[in-house]
């Protein structure tokens, strides 16, 4: 499934907030096509290592480095370069209250430019259908479910259709016939894209079947990298005790 | 639309005296929070006196400048001291004060109380049988009204010097003339009601940001919205209570 | 480099700070603090003028802008201003009755103390108080929510995307408010003159003592108080951090930075006018 072409990597970064590390010397490289899992206690710095590698964030030391170039180092111009071919879910939406549903999801089209408007909203349309919500254009944001503002957020995610893609805990706060429902969806869009992507989540059971391979951090270090047979051989108390009854 | 905001408006009021009313009692019955009060005395004071002191300076050499100005374009220089320091205690003085107190104050007041509200804390307080106003709002009211008339005073007296030091300065009237008509012709009746004044607005403030503090509803975005209002609210207060004061107090 | 909101502080190489190094934290924290906050408002000051005349403005979001401040704060300014013409009027009546017995020069006096300084200021004060911390909120909230990184992560700068209409939207709506808030502070003196002094309106209506120093400095003061004021609100709104304590943090600092601001450009402006045009 990986070409073994490392699109994401990050060497040895380091974030200080306040004379404490939230980022410790992590190292980790994710392959073309690969689904990363990206795991571990709450405010470990999931988020904020997702957050390093889309550049809002800039490490204190240690090098970021997306499909071979080095977002620490370049212009603000060439990080936009970068980040069109990156879609991000986050966690707690972040959806345009100012804007309709069709606007949001029609949003990073848009503002890249280069596409008619009647192509666009095809794509729109496609989408929508896709995720399962046919119909709900011009609603706002604050009329819709969470399970409905979640997948309306992956649809936004996606449309640009980029090669990169960032879920910071896509099925948080959600019943689990909706929580299957979008990781079914992930796993679809992931086999027919061939996205290399990294998902945070803390349903470990619900996302174990869709992730090639795993990563755990614990207070801001990495403590654990490699698939789900690598999962189950750890004698690492940690591993076992957080993975127990997910295997 | 104006039928609407009329009634909204009464509904807001009346919850405000009612929540003044619940106050008052808790502060008269002794049965509001003694430490809380004073925790809320030294925050509301330390935070708020560079703030003031600032204002207050600042407002003195505008005073002068702009009605210095006036006085003696009739040629009546005696007349500086006396003119901007009635401006400055009667009105200037206790509107401005006000006003920033207001900002720095009473918006953190609220946005205090709107997160706690927020983030369940408030239940969390009535689960545990502690009555939220005894215990957070009346002494915050309380702490509120004693600071502002305090600051008000201290105010008062930085924006006089100041204003003197701008008048000798940019008008060259002597020191010694400026304090002659000051005490000549200033009585402490202005002084007093400038205070009164003060103390009024105190009140206003204290009630409008527990209120809305208390009221908040829906999330970080009602947060904001409830300090917006209580800002705006205050301000209204102000004007509308100096209006109804000044015509009260000869 | 890329620049983003809420730069970290550096830490110290060592885990001891030295009782030196803390000392001097004590005494200095506050003007480092100060000088801090007034570096982050020029930075988002200049980036603001960069955007404004080197990227394509967003007109439409512009006259929207311009709707909600205009309607959100027009009763509330009309108030403040009402009440305070009448309470300009009774208070400099009664001691111009009792000092002078002459009450004829009241309306040029309170005409030309409106231009100066209580008109544009005591709107801006009131403009600050309104849409500065509905700004800081609104804003506030884009970033707890993360609205602002989706915003980041599309190519869309926020300081381009909702900065810059809002500070184009404020610096005309001061302008427009203050002219209306004039008028009525000035109609409202009127008629308390009438009521309270028995004053002969046409007495009142003097512009006697206008000079065009006056409408000078009234155009100085209104301009710069609509481009202090958003660039305030917004800064205050972007540097909010941490759930809706953080917004209500935001908003506070917006209406007192706000209002210093504004005190602090009414002295220089005022203080040069005083010099240079009287």
């Amino acid at each position: 499934m990986t070409t073994g072409h490392a699109m994401i990597e990050l060497h040895n970064v380091t974030k200080y907030h306040e004379r404490e590390r939230v980022l410790d010397n992590v190292s980790l490289v994710v392959d073309e096509g690969q689904m990363l899992g990206l795991v571990g206690p709450g405010g470990s710095g999931k988020t904020l290592l997702l957050k390093v590698l889309c550049g809002l964030v800039k490490p204190d030391s240690g090098s970021v480095l997306i499909d071979g170039v080095d977002i620490t180092r370049i212009s603000p111009v060439e990080l936009s370069d970068v980040r069109k071919r990156i879609g991000m879910l986050f966690q707690n939406y972040a959806l345009f209250d100012f804007l309709n549903v069709e606007d949001n999801i029609a949003f990073p089209l848009r503002r890249a430019g280069g596409m008619g408007e009647r192509e666009i909203l095809e794509r729109v349309n496609e989408l929508l259908e896709r995720v399962n919500l046919p119909g709900i254009n011009y609603q706002f944001p604050n009329e819709l479910s969470g399970g409905m503002k979640k997948r309306v957020t992956f649809a936004r995610a996606v449309i640009a259709k980029p090669p990169i893609i960032f879920y910071d805990d896509p099925t948080m706060g959600l019943d689990p016939v909706t929580s299957s429902k979008i990781f079914i969806m992930l796993e679809e869009f992931q086999r027919t894209q061939r996205t290399t992507s990294i998902c945070i989540t803390h349903d470990l059971l619900g996302a174990r079947d869709i992730c090639d391979e795993w990563a755990m951090i614990d207070e801001g270090r990495l403590v654990f990298r490699g698939d789900l047979s690598a999962v189950r051989a750890s004698s690492d108390p940690f591993v076992t005790e957080f993975w127990d009854g997910a295997l | 639309m104006i039928g609407g905001r009329l009634l909204a408006l009464m509904e807001q009021l009346g919850g405000m005296s009612v929540l003044a009313a619940r106050m008052v009692w808790g502060l008269v019955t002794l049965r509001a929070d003694r430490t809380e009060f004073w925790r809320n005395m030294y925050r509301v004071g330390v935070k708020s006196f560079p703030v003031v002191a600032v204002t207050a300076v600042l407002v003195g050499a505008i005073t002068v400048i702009q009605t210095g100005q006036v006085v003696a374009e009739f040629g009546a220089t005696s007349l500086v001291g006396w003119g901007t320091s009635f401006a400055t205690l009667r009105e200037i003085g206790p509107i401005l004060i006000g006003l920033m107190f207001s900002g720095r104050v009473g918006a953190n007041n609220t946005a205090e109380l709107g997160t706690m509200v927020v983030t369940e804390q408030v239940d969390a307080l009535r689960a545990l049988a502690i009555n939220p106003i005894d215990f957070l709002l009346a002494p915050r009211y309380l702490a509120i009204i004693i600071m502002m008339f305090m600051l008000t005073i201290i105010g008062n007296l930085m924006a006089l010097l100041a204003a003197a030091g701008t008048a000798y300065v940019l008008l060259g009237v002597d020191m010694r003339l400026y304090y002659a008509s000051f005490a000549e012709l200033i009585e402490l009746w202005d002084f007093f009601s400038g205070i009164i004044k003060a103390v009024g607005f105190g009140s206003a403030i204290a009630l409008v940001s527990c209120y809305f503090g208390i009221n908040t509803s829906g999330g970080a975005v009602g947060v904001g919205r409830a300090v917006n209002s209580a800002v705006v609210a205050s301000a209204v207060s102000i004007f509308v209570l100096d209006f109804l004061l000044s015509a009260m107090l000869p | 480099m890329a620049t983003e909101a809420a730069p970290a502080p550096q830490p110290t190489q060592g885990e001891e700070t030295p009782l030196l190094h803390r000392f001097l934290e004590g005494v200095g924290g506050p003007f480092t603090f100060v000088g801090r906050e007034i570096f982050e408002l020029i930075r988002v000051f200049a980036l603001t003028f960069f955007y404004l005349f080197y990227r394509p403005i967003r007109w439409r979001e512009v006259v929207r802008q311009c709707y909600e401040m205009g309607y959100r704060s027009m009763f509330f300014i009309a108030v403040v201003m009402g009440f305070l013409g009448m309470i300009m009027v009774m208070q400099t009546g009664l001691q111009a009755q009792k000092m002078l017995g002459d009450l004829s020069m009241i309306g040029a006096l309170f005409l030309q103390l409106l231009f100066r300084e209580l008109g544009p200021t005591i709107t801006a004060a009131m403009i600050a108080v309104r849409v500065g911390t509905g700004l800081a909120a609104e804003i506030g909230s884009m970033v707890v929510t993360e609205q602002v990184d989706a915003l980041r992560m599309n190519d869309a700068e926020p300081v381009q995307y909702l900065i810059v209409p809002r500070v184009i939207a404020c610096l005309f709506m001061t302008i427009v408010l203050t002219c209306i808030a004039m008028v009525i502070s000035f109609a409202s003196a009127m008629a308390g003159a009438y009521l309270m002094f028995d004053l002969n309106p046409r007495t009142f209506y003097n512009t006697d003592l206008l000079i065009w120093g006056d409408f000078i400095t009234f155009a100085m003061k209104s301009l710069a108080y609509g481009i202090v004021i958003p660039v305030i609100g917004c800064h205050a709104g972007l540097a909010a951090f941490g759930g809706s304590e953080g917004v209500g943090m935001a908003t506070t600092r917006a209406v007192v930075n706000a209002s210093l601001g504004i005190t602090f450009v009414d002295f220089a402006l005022s203080a040069f006018g005083f010099v240079f045009i009287y």
